[in-house]
Order: C-alpha cells, then sequence, then structure tokens
C-alpha cells in the first residue's frame, strides 16, 4: 500500500518559485494501477521523481508499506529505489551494449538479488513479458521499440519491488503495440500484486487502469 | 556482470573513438618511455664517467705549462705545498721538480729525435720553464733530456687520474719518497738509447747519479724520462725549495670541487688550481641537459596523456548523461558508476601503455642518440681542438704530467668526448615498473574530473528532460 500526505515541492528558478507539487495526497493498493493524466508541465515528471526516491520533497509524507521513504538520506533512497521501485521511461533506456537478458540482470545486481539467481530470474522476467529465447541475447537495437519497452518492463519487475512508475510508457509506439504495454503492465501489477503508476497523455489508455487521478499546477485530484 | 566488466566492456562500446584514444594515448607513454629509458642511459653514463675521473687536483704555478713546455711565473714552494695537507679533506700530497737538462749538464742522449715538430718548437718553446733551456734553432734543435723530481715515483709520470698508465719497474728498485740521494730511475727508451743498466751511473749537473732502477710507462715520451728524489733535483738545479707542480688527492670525489676553491684561496694569485672533476663537469653538461631534457619531457608526456584521457572521459560521461541517470534511477551507487567509468578509462590506459611500452622501447635508443647528438654537438669540440694542439707529442713537448695538467688530461679527455656518444639503452624491471605505475597515475588522474561529473548527475534531472 502507497500512502502519500501533504506532498509538497518548490524549484527555484530565475523566474522565481515554481510550486510543482502541491499537497498531494492519495493511496494506491498493491497490484492497483493507477493513471496520472496531466499536461506537460503539470508537475506529474515531479511527481514521479518524489515517489521514486529520485528528489526529496520539501514537505509530506511518503509512506510504502508501512516505511517512511520522503525523508530518507541519499543512501537510502538508493538502497530503497533498488529493491522497491521499478521504472518505466518513454524513451525505454535500456542500455544499449548490454544484451536483453544483461539489462534485467542490471536491475537484480543493483538490488543485490543473489547471484547465482539472477540468470534464470532475468530469463523468467523475459519469458513472462514474451522475449524468451534468441531475443533475450540480443542488443537493444536489435529489438523493436515494443520489444524494448517490454524489456524495459522485464527490468522494472525484476526485483519484485512494491512499486512501478511507468512514465508515458506507451508514448514512443504505436496504439497497438502500446495497448500490448498496458496489457502487460495489468498483467505484472496483478501477478506480483505490485502498484503501478502510469503517467500518461492518452485518456484511452488511462481508462484501462483501475483509477485515474489528474495533476494540474500541481494540484492532484482524482477524477470519477 | 559487475561495474568493472561493464566498465571494461565500455571501452570497446565506439571502436573508431577507443582506436583513437588509444593510439593518443600510447604515443604519450611511447614518449615518456623513450625518455626514461633516454634519462637512465645517460645517467648511467655520467656516473661512470664520474666514478672513472677519480679524486685529483692538478696545482701548478700560475702561468706555468710544464717542465719542457716552458711558459712563464714564479715556482711553489715546499711549504706552500705541504700546507695544502692542511685542508679539510686533502688527504696527500705528491710534489713535483722539473727541468730539462741540456747536453752540457748531463752525459745523457735522449732517445727521442727532435724531427720536424722538435725542430718547429724547439726555439720558440725553450725559454721558459725551469732548468737550463735548450738553445737552437729550427732544424738544429737537440731534445733536452727531461727530469723529474718527485716524492711519488711510482706515480709521478702518468697518474692514473691523469688518464694514462703508471710505470712500472722492470729492473731494480725504487727510493723513498723523503730520499736525498743521487739516485735516478730511467724509462726504458733512455736506458736503451744509453746503454745504462741497473747499476750504472750518469752526470747531471756535474754529479754522478746511480741508475736504481729501469721502467717502463707505455709511451716513447715517458720512457725516455729521469726520475729523481725531488730533494735531490731541488739540490742539484739549484732550485731549493721550489716545485713545479703538485698533485692534491682528496678523500672522495664530492668534495673535489670543495677542495679546490679552498686551495685556490690558500695559494691566490701563484697557483693555477684544476681539477679534473671540473673538466669532465663541463665535459658531461650536454648529457645533463640531455637528462633534464628527458626527465621533464618525462614529466609532460605522463601529464598530457592524463589530459587527453581526462578530456576522452569527460566527453564520455556528458555523452552517457541519461545512461548514468538512468543506472541511478535503478539503483546504482554513485561509487558503482564511478568504478565502471574508471574501470573503462583504466583499460585505455592500459592498452595505451602496452602499446606504448612497445613502442616505446623501440624507439628508445634512436631517441637517446638523437638527443645526445644534438645537445653535444657544440660544447666537446673545444676539447678536441684543445687536446689535438697539446697532446701533439711526437717533439716531446706534452706538459709533464701532474703538474701542467693539461696534455695528458685533454689527451684524456678527447677519449670520452668520442665516447659520450656511446650510450647503452636498457630495459629493465624499472621501466616496466614506471609503465606500469605512470598506466595508473594517468588512469587515476584522467579519472578525476569524470568522477567529479558523475557523482554530481542527479537522475532526476536527467529523467525530466527526457
Amino acid at each position: 500500500m502507497l500512502n502519500v500526505q501533504n506532498l509538497n515541492k518548490t524549484f527555484k528558478t530565475d523566474g522565481g518559485d515554481v510550486h510543482a507539487v502541491r499537497d498531494v495526497s492519495f493511496h494506491a493498493a498493491d497490484g492497483e494501477v493507477v493513471a496520472i493524466i496531466g499536461s506537460s508541465g503539470s508537475g506529474k515528471s515531479t511527481l514521479l521523481s518524489l515517489l521514486g526516491l529520485l528528489d526529496a520533497p520539501d514537505e509530506g509524507s511518503i509512506d510504502m508499506n508501512g516505511t517512511q521513504l520522503a525523508h530518507l538520506d541519499a543512501a537510502g533512497r538508493t538502497k530503497y529505489r533498488s529493491r522497491q521501485v521499478g521504472f518505466v521511461f518513454q524513451a525505454f533506456n535500456l542500455i544499449p551494449n548490454l544484451s536483453a537478458k544483461e539489462n534485467v540482470k542490471l536491475a537484480l545486481e543493483f538490488a543485490e538479488w543473489p547471484k547465482d539467481e539472477r540468470d534464470a530470474r532475468a530469463e523468467e522476467m523475459l519469458t513472462m513479458v514474451g522475449l524468451g529465447g534468441d531475443k533475450a541475447s540480443r542488443r537493444p537495437n536489435k529489438l523493436s521499440g515494443g520489444e524494448q519497452q517490454r524489456v524495459a518492463i522485464a527490468r522494472a519487475f525484476a526485483a519484485q519491488p512494491q512499486l512501478i512508475l511507468a512514465d508515458e510508457p506507451t508514448g514512443s509506439l504505436d496504439r497497438a503495440t502500446g495497448q500490448k504495454i498496458v496489457e502487460l503492465l495489468r498483467n505484472a501489477a496483478n501477478t506480483q500484486k505490485t502498484t503501478v503508476l502510469v503517467v500518461t497523455h492518452d485518456e484511452k489508455i488511462a481508462k484501462q487502469a483501475d483509477r485515474r487521478l489528474e495533476i494540474e499546477d500541481g494540484v492532484l485530484t482524482e477524477i470519477a | 556482470m559487475n561495474a568493472l566488466r561493464r566498465g571494461v566492456r565500455n571501452a570497446f562500446r565506439n571502436a573508431m573513438r577507443s582506436v583513437g584514444v588509444v593510439v593518443i594515448l600510447a604515443v604519450a607513454i611511447a614518449l615518456s618511455i623513450s625518455m626514461l629509458i633516454a634519462r637512465d642511459a645517460v645517467t648511467a653514463k655520467i656516473n661512470t664517467v664520474r666514478a672513472s675521473t677519480g679524486n685529483t687536483i692538478s696545482v701548478s704555478p700560475a702561468g706555468f705549462g710544464g717542465g719542457a713546455f716552458g711558459g712563464g711565473g714564479n715556482p711553489l714552494t715546499n711549504a706552500q705545498i705541504t700546507g695544502l695537507l692542511k685542508i679539510a679533506n686533502v688527504t696527500s700530497v705528491q710534489a713535483q721538480l722539473a727541468a730539462r737538462l741540456s747536453s752540457t749538464q748531463t752525459n745523457l742522449v735522449s732517445p727521442i729525435t727532435a724531427g720536424s715538430l722538435g725542430g718547429r718548437f724547439g726555439g720558440g718553446f725553450g725559454g721558459g720553464g725551469f732548468g737550463a733551456g735548450a738553445s737552437g734553432s729550427t732544424g738544429t734543435f737537440v731534445i733536452p733530456v727531461r727530469v723529474i723530481g718527485t716524492n711519488a715515483p711510482g706515480n709521478a709520470l702518468v697518474g692514473g687520474a691523469n688518464g694514462g698508465g703508471t710505470e712500472k719497474l722492470t729492473a731494480g728498485t725504487t727510493f723513498s719518497a723523503t730520499s736525498s740521494a743521487d739516485v735516478a730511475l730511467i724509462g726504458t727508451d733512455m736506458a736503451t738509447k744509453n746503454k745504462l743498466t741497473v747499476g750504472s751511473t750518469f752526470t747531471a749537473w756535474g754529479k754522478p747519479i746511480t741508475v736504481i732502477g729501469i721502467y717502463d710507462a707505455g709511451s716513447t715520451f715517458a720512457n725516455a724520462t729521469v726520475l729523481m728524489p725531488l730533494a735531490t733535483v731541488q739540490k742539484l738545479s739549484a732550485a731549493t725549495n721550489q716545485i713545479t707542480g703538485a698533485t692534491v688527492y682528496v678523500n672522495n670525489i664530492g668534495n673535489v670541487a670543495g677542495a679546490v676553491t679552498a686551495i685556490t684561496k690558500d695559494l691566490g694569485t701563484a697557483a693555477d688550481v684544476t681539477s679534473t672533476q671540473a673538466t669532465v663537469e663541463a665535459q658531461l653538461s650536454p648529457l645533463n641537459s640531455v637528462k633534464d631534457i628527458s626527465t621533464y619531457t618525462l614529466i609532460g608526456a605522463v601529464i598530457g596523456a592524463a589530459i587527453i584521457l581526462l578530456l576522452s572521459m569527460l566527453m564520455i560521461v556528458r555523452e552517457r548523461r541519461r545512461e548514468i541517470g538512468v543506472l541511478k534511477a535503478l539503483g546504482a551507487t554513485n561509487r558503482s558508476v564511478v568504478s565502471q567509468f574508471i574501470a573503462e578509462s583504466t583499460t585505455f590506459t592500459l592498452m595505451g601503455a602496452v602499446v606504448g611500452f612497445i613502442g616505446g622501447v623501440l624507439i628508445s635508443s634512436p631517441i637517446t642518440s638523437a638527443l645526445v647528438s644534438a645537445s653535444g654537438g657544440s660544447s666537446p669540440g673545444g676539447f678536441v681542438r684543445r687536446g689535438g694542439g697539446f697532446g701533439g707529442g711526437g717533439s716531446g713537448f706534452t706538459p709533464p704530467t701532474g703538474t701542467g695538467g693539461g696534455g695528458l688530461g685533454f689527451r684524456g679527455f678527447r677519449g670520452l668526448t668520442n665516447t659520450l656518444g656511446n650510450l647503452h639503452t636498457s630495459v629493465g624491471v624499472s621501466t616496466l615498473v614506471f609503465a606500469l605505475v605512470a598506466a595508473i597515475v594517468i588512469a587515476a588522474l584522467g579519472s578525476t574530473v569524470a568522477s567529479a561529473t558523475i557523482t554530481r548527475i542527479r537522475p532526476a534531472e536527467v529523467l525530466r528532460s527526457e
């Protein structure tokens, strides 16, 4: 269970302070897929950074299954991120000179997954996203966009995190492929009981989520 | 796959760039290796030459060029010479009085014929120095008999430090340092020419002198000389207390320069004080320059290589800024990411070091030769020319060893000059260790800025710009 209360984040810029996230509060259950909709500059990326422990909030709390995360130090945030948070990016962000399997194993290495289990776990995750066999040994440039995003999903789920943050996961894909990716995220969330937050522009994608939230000028509201 | 393996693998990620970085590093490392080898070779040569220089100082009356050679000035005295023993680090002093005997003063006949050189120089040089000057004109000049009064009969003619051999007694015995007897040691040529053996007598300054020994000094000129006790020559030539030259021995080669200064101060303008060391140091000056150049180039090459690597790694880090952000987002620590990049830069450096080491070894010999010949082309020439002038001993006008010091000394230096460029380059374990240490230093220095940049990269900023 993810429980966020009164989260605030302000950036100082030459043009003055920018209140990117204002008193954001929400919760998400294990295995739940929550879509966050917002226009460019609405604060959704900042919110994802705070929830992914890439940045620290000025105020507020982030509670993940009873663990307070908002004010961990840098080392604590890195450790928690490696084990309990998975990222899926719009541009996939796979490491180009590593194979699909090695990209997945990278997440397992950072999570300090037992060495002798990493190989099998990576193969298991790639099979889950439909990339078993010889595609596991291919480098990203030998895979299609949809396949690369599948690898990214396998990487995100590999270390069995409690939270997956997907930032425009279908943004670089055609509609059909994007639809498959969303289904994959839903299935993985259900199978692994992982909370998935999906940031998207696409209303059709958002409607497939269990719940929809909208962020505008840093203020988050739930869409009925 | 851990961070180190990823780093090594990343070094081959962009083949063209990797080859470029490795080649540039290899050139810099090859330059530093060749400079190190050149420096070691030059240092070894300098040490060898210094070790063979000896620790002697020549003292002669100011303006005096040697017994037969002449010149001018006033002789030194026994008191002045013995006073040198009080100077710090001076262990002994060998004194000489050089003289020439004309045919009216001795019944000895010099085994050396005047020849064209003797005829040319005889009149010109005959007027200076001590003892009776030989008279004569060009073409009729008769070589006078050269006599050296010495308190060190075993090392009077060709002191080891002055570039020659030492006289070996082939018959009879020698005299003591303090002897004042009317005795003499004569060279083999002089003995043969005058049909003298041990126990024979000849006359000098009107007195009968007994031959007590015959020596071989290895040269025609030296074997035509007569050695007598210093006190005897002073007495018979009416040159009481007079000294025409001395060789001062110093306890350590490192104290020679200080002793030269002290002796010069002690004797003032009365004497010319020279040490072989000072002359050798001047001769070694080009090699010292090569040593300095190679040292600075070596350091410069290592720093240059580090800068090249630094810029390359900085460029790579900037290129992979997003990737670093992703790694951090996935949970990689700064340490892990920095280790990965250090492994990458170390891989570049080690590849450059291997190629550079081989290249450096191959080019070290020609580079060393080129440096030495370029640096030594002007300086040694003067000595060679002067050596030729003083040392052309066919006529017998080389100044006596140990007094003038110039003749035999310069003759020795001409040989030294010829061997200065003859350097032997070698690659030892130390060179290999240097290559390894240099590679580590280059990799460490080259990674610093990149590492600092990596630690400053915040994944949130990188991903936000997506």
